[in-house]
């Protein structure tokens, strides 16, 4: 069997959610962990007793990883903090993401090290959320001392952004008034890889602003830099309701992008093929370090990587296995994502493609369908299908929504998004190498993104296109 | 169901070996983790620490302009870290009335 990699990552990931809804002592978790493995190592010439040994113990791990994760040490803020008190709180610490700015107010995460209350300063470690009130602009690994209000997120948030902050481990959110409750140390302390692709992504940023309009803008920024903040908000609702939204965020067809572009460019300066596969792997870890590493960015990511290196080892890819690796590594590294709406929709999609699209294709296409555009059409259709029966579920228990029009929206709207993914990715190289040719580019593009929102918004008028419940 | 080679068996087990191992080491360290340590926050907000301060820094401190954010750091380097605030008097255009003013802005650690 070629999915055995799967079946494990499958049990792994019942271990996590089985420990998620019983209490179980991680001890105990441990030592049957512990046991399994040691029988796993004794029985490992015998197939039967070892695969029972070694699924046994890729539960008992899950379940270990995700207590493990939930169990901070006595110095984490979760633990020094139980309960905010009323007065301001001060924090030094770093700024460990790119912080973003909406409405006179920049918000960000802020990795703490030293926490002083009454007089006293704390060694404290913890990632908090930063609402910040000022007009200055702050920067990725800029440390600084804050002093604000101090709040859990479950007071005055929603419960999906409350287990979206958990899922990261943030427990606060600290609010600070304004500029007199900060103070700038002047000092740098994040990586200089992540400041590196801050600044390619704001280059790219005022390239993409600089051509096109707000529309488009917030569009391309989303489909190539995973920037959603810049969206309308009746563009994100047509499309969540034509269940299009997807095409907002970055995933593997950008990757692939990514990757035919350094291909091309390679190539074409005569760089031997397994160097051009050497070198596309870094080009890929920073563009995902671009993208804000996220969920879908980094399956892709991981799955493009072990294609790059099954093809320089002579091997054969295998989708379900890749599929798997990216799940494990990200889950080992965070177990709490299985619990995440972006994982979940970002892996049940492709392993839906994957699974069902095989099989249903080999259904319609009885007969080989001689008109290539017919074939491309029905094929892309499928896909769709594929993806849709795969998150239906998972749509209808998040979002409340069932769209019959998917398939057909999908169908029209996707490959006008790919047209404008390539045609974003061809503006930035454009500005590079030919900026005489970037506006005329640009007005092509503004055309097809006003067609793509126009045609999105016409199909969610149609009756029983959308049903919310 | 699961069908693995003995070599494929041998790095599973060699993998999960070394997981396991982690995971515990982890949960030691986590588990044993010095309990809270009182330490000197070498900046506070409104303060600024005399002996780290830049003079961009200094700058922004009421009272203390170019010039004087500039001796501040001269003095500093010529005679070595400040051990109190009171050493600020030895400055030029620190007179005793100025200094009643800034003091409480400054931190020594």
């Amino acid at each position: 069997m070629k999915n055995q990699f799967l079946v494990l990552t499958l049990i792994f990931c019942s271990g996590i959610f089985f420990a998620s809804l019983v209490v179980f002592s991680l001890y105990l978790a441990y030592i049957l962990a512990v046991i399994f493995l040691i029988l796993s190592l004794v029985f490992y010439k015998k197939d039967k007793p070892f695969n029972f040994l070694l699924v046994s113990l890729m539960f008992f791990l899950g379940a270990i990883s995700l207590y493990n994760s939930r169990i901070f040490p006595s110095g984490h803020i979760s633990n020094v903090i139980r309960y905010p008190a009323r007065q301001p709180y001060v924090f030094k610490g770093v700024i460990n993401t790119q912080p973003q700015f909406k409405i006179n107010q920049s918000y960000f995460i802020f990795r703490i090290d030293t926490l002083q209350k009454n007089g006293k300063s704390y060694a404290c470690r913890g990632d908090i959320l930063v609402y910040l009130k000022s007009r200055e602009p702050f920067y990725y690994g800029e440390e600084l001392i804050l002093r604000g209000d101090l709040k859990k997120p479950f007071i005055n948030t929603s419960q999906g952004f409350q287990n979206y902050l958990y899922n990261r481990g943030i427990f606060f959110i600290l609010r600070v008034k304004n500029d007199l409750d900060v103070l700038r140390l002047n000092k740098f302390r994040g990586s200089l890889l992540r400041k590196s692709a801050f600044y390619l992504k704001e280059r790219i940023e005022r390239i993409i602003l600089k051509y096109t309009s707000n529309l488009t803008a917030g569009i391309l920024r989303a489909m190539i830099l995973g920037e959603k903040s810049g969206i309308p908000w009746f563009v994100n609702d047509a499309m969540m309701k034509s269940g299009t939204v997807h095409i907002l965020v970055v995933s593997g067809f950008n990757v692939g992008i990514v990757v035919l572009v350094i291909e091309l460019f390679l190539k074409l300066i005569r760089i031997p093929r397994n160097i051009r596969f050497i070198l596309a792997v870094p080009i890929l870890i920073f563009y995902c370090l671009i993208t804000g590493i996220s969920t879908p960015v980094l399956r892709a990511t991981i799955m493009a990587i072990t294609f790059i290196l099954a093809s320089l080892i002579k091997r054969e890819n295998d989708s379900y296995n890749s599929l798997s690796l990216a799940a494990l590594l990200i889950l080992g590294f965070n177990p709490n994502q299985l619990f995440d709406i972006g994982f979940q929709l970002s892996f049940v999609s492709v392993l839906a493609i994957v699974a069902v699209y095989p099989r249903v294709k080999a259904l319609v296409f009885k007969k080989e369908v001689k008109i290539r555009c017919l074939r491309w059409l029905m094929e892309g259709a499928l896909v769709s299908f594929a993806a849709w029966i795969g998150t239906m579920g998972l749509i209808a228990k998040y979002f409340r929504i069932f769209s019959p029009i998917t398939v057909l929206a999908n169908i029209i709207i996707v490959p006008l998004s790919c047209l404008i993914t390539l045609g974003g990715f061809s503006l930035i190289i454009m500005e590079l190498i030919a900026p005489f040719f970037v506006r005329p580019f640009a007005h092509s593009l503004e055309f097809i993104v006003s067609a793509l929102v126009y045609i999105n918004l016409l199909l969610v008028k149609i009756p029983g296109a959308s049903l919310s419940f | 169901m699961i069908a693995f080679t003995q070599q494929e068996k041998k790095v599973i087990l060699f993998l999960l070996t070394m997981i396991l191992a982690g995971a515990g080491i982890n949960l030691l360290v986590k588990l044993n983790s010095p309990a809270k340590k009182v330490i000197l926050l070498t900046q506070d907000i409104g303060k600024v620490n005399l002996n780290t301060a830049n003079q961009k820094l200094l700058v922004q401190v009421p009272g203390i302009g170019d010039k004087l954010a500039q001796r501040i750091v001269e003095y500093r380097l010529k005679n070595g870290a400040f051990q109190d605030t009171q050493a600020l008097k030895k400055i030029k255009g620190i007179t005793a009335y100025r200094y009643e003013k800034i003091k409480d802005l400054f931190l020594v650690d």
